[in-house]
């Protein structure tokens, strides 16, 4: 039976804020055009990702679920430069960074 | 009402409002900032779940270092040509909207059915001192994953030489067209 109980913040609350955080990156990355807007929404989606191992290694006593959270933020931070330097390129060509550019990329 | 759960609602709230700016906002240097806010209410999170050392790299490398970036790539664009902000299509939308409707509705359904993590109860009566955590973290990282660790150094080479190649390309794919 479902029941809630809004007084008490457990583990439960914390992934529910998790999803809900996960699902406006993802509804960022599908429905915005901007390329630079569509990589904020993957920054969500990870920064949502990121506290479900903090609160997972806060409510089980582990330390373990710290150390992917570093990691995760070490990669997030080697994709934003990846993907901002593609804009960049993208820009240089187009002068426009809309997603519907995207499929001139062939090489 | 105790301290922490007005904390927990308020951090909520915070991070709810903000990640729907970064959605609506039209304007994407407007939706930046309110990326920005949106890290420092996780940072808030992070804090209350007692991970202090994570809410410190948060604020310094999300708030700091990659929304710099953000907005110095923005800053470089013509924001006055901003057209077609949201993809259109009325079907496409609605069927993006309802999958997505979906995921979140099937992962808070299976979260709050869960007996086992009903409970997980937390540290509860035993206080963990922030800095025993971090000492902990510390140890983790550099005996049982010192291997990733060192990966990771790689990596951020390989990326670091990666895109200053990439935004050095001249012409691009197709220069001829």
């Amino acid at each position: 039976m479902l029941t809630v109980d809004f007084m008490n913040v457990g583990l439960n609350h914390y992934l529910v804020l998790s999803a809900i955080l996960f699902v406006i990156g993802m509804l960022t990355v599908l429905l915005r055009r901007n390329l630079i807007v569509m990589l904020m929404g993957i920054e969500l989606m990870l920064n949502a990702v990121n506290i479900t191992f903090v609160a997972f290694s806060h409510f089980n006593q582990m330390v373990n679920g710290q150390v992917m959270v570093f990691f995760v933020m070490t990669i997030a931070a080697a994709e934003a430069a990846v993907g901002l330097a593609i804009c960049v390129s993208i820009f240089k060509r187009f002068k426009e960074v809309n997603i519907a550019l995207f499929e001139n990329l062939r090489g | 009402m105790s301290v922490e759960v007005a904390l927990f609602y308020g951090l909520s709230f915070l991070i709810i409002y903000f990640g729907l700016g970064v959605l609506m906002n039209p304007n994407p240097i407007k939706a930046a900032f309110n990326l920005v806010l949106t890290m420092v209410g996780v940072a808030g999170v992070f804090f209350h779940l007692q991970a202090g050392f994570l809410g410190g790299v948060q604020l310094a490398v999300y708030a700091g270092a990659v929304m710099v970036l953000f907005v110095m790539v923005l800053m470089l664009f013509d924001l006055e040509k901003e057209r077609d902000a949201f993809s259109e299509g009325f079907l496409g939308n609605a069927l993006k909207l309802i999958s997505v409707g979906l995921v979140v509705s099937l992962v808070i359904n299976s979260v709050l059915l869960s007996s086992d993590l009903q409970s997980a109860k937390g540290p509860g009566a035993t206080v963990v001192k922030d800095a025993e955590i971090t000492k902990k973290l510390a140890d983790l990282i550099f005996t049982e994953y010192i291997f990733a660790f060192e990966i990771l150094g790689v990596l951020l080479l390989l990326v670091a030489i990666g895109a200053v190649a990439i935004s050095r390309i001249k012409g691009g794919t197709h220069a001829n067209s």
